[in-house]
């Protein structure tokens, strides 16, 4: 694969142009150009396809896709291309079975592939969504840790004050606040029983190369994750590029986060699904990446579950996994809050899609992890085990189940129950759910197993 | 009846996305003496009203929402110097100023709802991302904005929506704008709480806020 400083060439001496010419003129001609090649089509009716040559096709699209139109980099405002050897042989020696975490929680993540009965990695938690002051943070990811058996790494929640003061990004609060995250994260996960856990959405709070950095020094390890995000679509800033320069020089394991808008550049599910591909070859050579980690959104509704993005993430899935050993991750923001009927459905649904697809997963937020404190660890618990549950169901048999479960809750997405804050349905103290939440959870528990997901 | 087909071909030049074509019809009009702003609210203005609608159903994207605009604009560039040289006012609904606050560089919402405006009537500064307060408040002023919108996807940058509102005040210019806020992690409780007067979870909802809040204006 070339290097890394070769990338950076490029990235300085890349064919000039503008973000809108690169958007308008370069990215969204090619998108449809390719959809339309290659004959893709959404097909609402089959949320979940079974077609390997529609896969194997929006693969070759999503690479075209890559070849053709590169990175932008707004800072340079120069396109980054890498050639079809360059993307074959990238491909070739991407990693497969990146290890993370330390001592008895050290593990292989292995790359999937759709139907497969290779049990998927389980990366849960917050999904980066925002709690209000440190020690319900405390609370939370020392409950993950008791409470989440089936997790494989955790993604810790963004503190929104520390010291009483808002946490603001670019002010040295952030920095603060990423310290603190870490160090709290890590002291958390040792009472709770499980000190080698990895963190693998690195510091949350971090939304700049410095405090990403500066949180890095106090207590992260090279074998946890970190997140290191494209801005849709395919662009990438000096900031992230400062992050990938540390992270390879710390040997840290980067993961590739992609938000490809449906709605956005992309245009609808087809684009989005290629686009998506295309991605998952930015990860591997331009972030030089441990795995892709991806979450298609919708861009009206603000979260995964939509039934175009269920398409889109399917297809892509299966695209992807088919046709390269990078390993993938979806992540999946579900738009009701805790406790409520809704959320269940949407994670059945979510959860299914990535595990039958080929992917692993990262569960994510409930209320579109936009709502402060509204998550809990009973959540990311379930995706957990409806992961390791629906391992080996054939494709046709979950399109059946999601679409069940799709019409359960496609008509409340305009405006999904926000449900209960952590607080609310949680023993904070003793770090386990309230009986009301207990009992809830068994009922949809039920009803989910009624639906053909045996829980 | 020629005057009703030139605004039917404005109207379809839109729709066509055909820049092309929406020069040579506003240079018809004009050289037809026929009255460029019933062109613009009888022609272009519905064609782009047909395309909002259309993005909300999903039938089209952000690249339709870009080129009808651009459509617009290149019609507007013949048809507003004629309304100039009449002395005639066009209709808009309003003139905003819209950026994401410093520190967060998250730009295709705030620029689906910039084009979703457009479509509506109303006319838009899309200042871009990481925007500084001193931006907001002088591109206000310089355009002499109605309504300043400002987004936001993290939890962290939100204070920055705050501190815009507080240098509105702090240099007693608060009561001059409309301030409506939005963005993933954006709620209307924290909208009130930063005294902003509005919030919308979702594009068209902001759009609908904005007339409603215009008219209140008015």
């Amino acid at each position: 694969m070339i290097s890394l400083y070769e990338v950076i060439d490029r990235v300085m001496t890349g064919r000039y142009c503008s973000e809108s010419e690169f958007d308008m003129e370069i990215l969204v001609p090619r998108i449809r150009e390719l959809v339309s090649k290659y004959k893709i089509k959404y097909d609402p009716d089959n949320p979940i396809p079974s077609d390997d040559g529609l896969a194997d096709r929006v693969f070759q699209a999503g690479f075209e896709l890559f070849r053709d139109v590169g990175v932008y980099c707004p800072d340079t405002e120069r396109i980054l291309r890498f050639s079809e050897e360059e993307l074959c042989e990238a491909l070739a020696q991407a990693p497969s079975a990146p290890v993370f975490g330390e001592g008895k929680d050290a593990k292989a993540l292995v790359a999937r592939k759709p139907e497969s009965t290779a049990r998927p990695w389980c990366f849960i938690g917050a999904g980066g969504a925002a709690v209000s002051n440190e020690e319900l943070f405390a609370s939370i990811v020392e409950a993950y840790a008791g409470f989440m058996p089936l997790a494989d790494s955790i993604t810790a929640p963004s503190i929104v004050s520390i010291n009483g003061r808002t946490v603001r990004t670019g002010s040295p609060l952030e920095v603060l606040a990423s310290i603190r995250a870490v160090v709290l994260g890590r002291e958390a996960l040792r009472r709770g029983g499980r000190p080698g856990l990895p963190i693998m959405n690195s510091i949350a709070n971090a939304g700049t190369d410095t405090a990403k950095i500066a949180g890095t020094q106090f207590g992260l390890r090279p074998s946890d994750g970190w997140p290191v995000g494209h801005t849709a679509e395919l662009k990438l800033e000096y900031q992230r590029f400062n992050e990938i320069a540390f992270l390879t020089t710390f040997g840290g394991h980067i993961c590739a986060e992609t938000a490809p808008i449906l709605g956005g550049y992309c245009g609808g599910p087809e684009g989005t699904a290629v686009t998506n591909v295309a991605y998952h070859l930015s990860g591997i050579i331009t972030m030089r990446a441990s795995l892709h980690l991806t979450f298609p959104t919708h861009f009206n509704y603000g979260c995964t579950t939509t039934r175009d993005v269920t398409w889109a993430v399917s297809v892509s899935n299966q695209a992807i996994s088919r046709n390269s050993h990078f390993p993938l991750l979806v992540i999946s923001y579900a738009a009701a809050g805790p406790m409520t009927e809704m959320v269940y459905y949407e994670i059945a649904s979510a959860i299914t899609t990535t595990v039958v697809s080929g992917g692993s997963i990262e569960f994510g937020g409930v209320a579109k992890a936009t709502h402060v404190d509204h998550f809990t660890p009973m959540e990311p618990r379930l995706a957990s085990e409806v992961a390791h549950r629906v391992v080996g169901m054939t494709r046709k048999e979950a399109n059946g189940i999601v679409k069940k479960l799709l019409e359960r809750y496609e008509g409340n997405l305009a405006s999904p129950p926000l449900g209960k804050k952590y607080a609310e349905c949680w023993d904070v103290a003793r770090r386990v759910p309230g009986k009301e939440y207990v009992d809830f959870d068994r009922k949809m528990r039920k009803e989910l197993s009624n639906l053909g997901i045996p829980l | 009846m020629v005057t009703a087909r030139v605004f039917e071909e404005l109207k379809e030049a839109i729709l066509e996305l055909d820049e092309e074509k929406v020069q040579k019809v506003a240079n018809d009009l004009v050289a037809q003496g026929i009255d460029p702003v019933e062109g613009i609210e009888k022609g272009l203005s519905q064609g782009m009203t047909i395309i909002g609608d259309k993005f909300n159903r999903g039938e089209v994207y952000l690249p339709e929402l870009i080129r009808a605009s651009n459509t617009f604009n290149a019609a507007m560039k013949i048809l507003e110097p004629e309304i100039l040289k009449r002395g005639e006012e066009r209709t808009r609904r309003g003139t905003v100023i819209l950026g994401t606050v410093k520190g967060d560089i998250h730009k295709i919402g705030k620029d689906i709802l910039a084009m979703l405006m457009k479509t509506r009537g109303f006319e838009v500064y899309n200042l871009g991302e990481d925007v500084s307060m001193s931006t907001f408040l002088k591109q206000a002023a310089e355009h002499s904005a109605d309504i300043i919108g400002m987004s936001s996807l993290l939890t962290t940058t939100m204070p920055g929506q705050k501190e815009v509102i507080e240098l509105l005040k702090e240099t007693g210019v608060r009561d001059r704008y409309i301030v409506m806020v939005g963005g993933g992690p954006v709620s209307a409780e924290w909208a009130k709480e930063i005294g902003a007067d509005g919030y919308a979870e979702t594009a068209e909802e902001a759009v609908s806020l904005a007339d409603e809040l215009m008219s209140g204006k008015r």
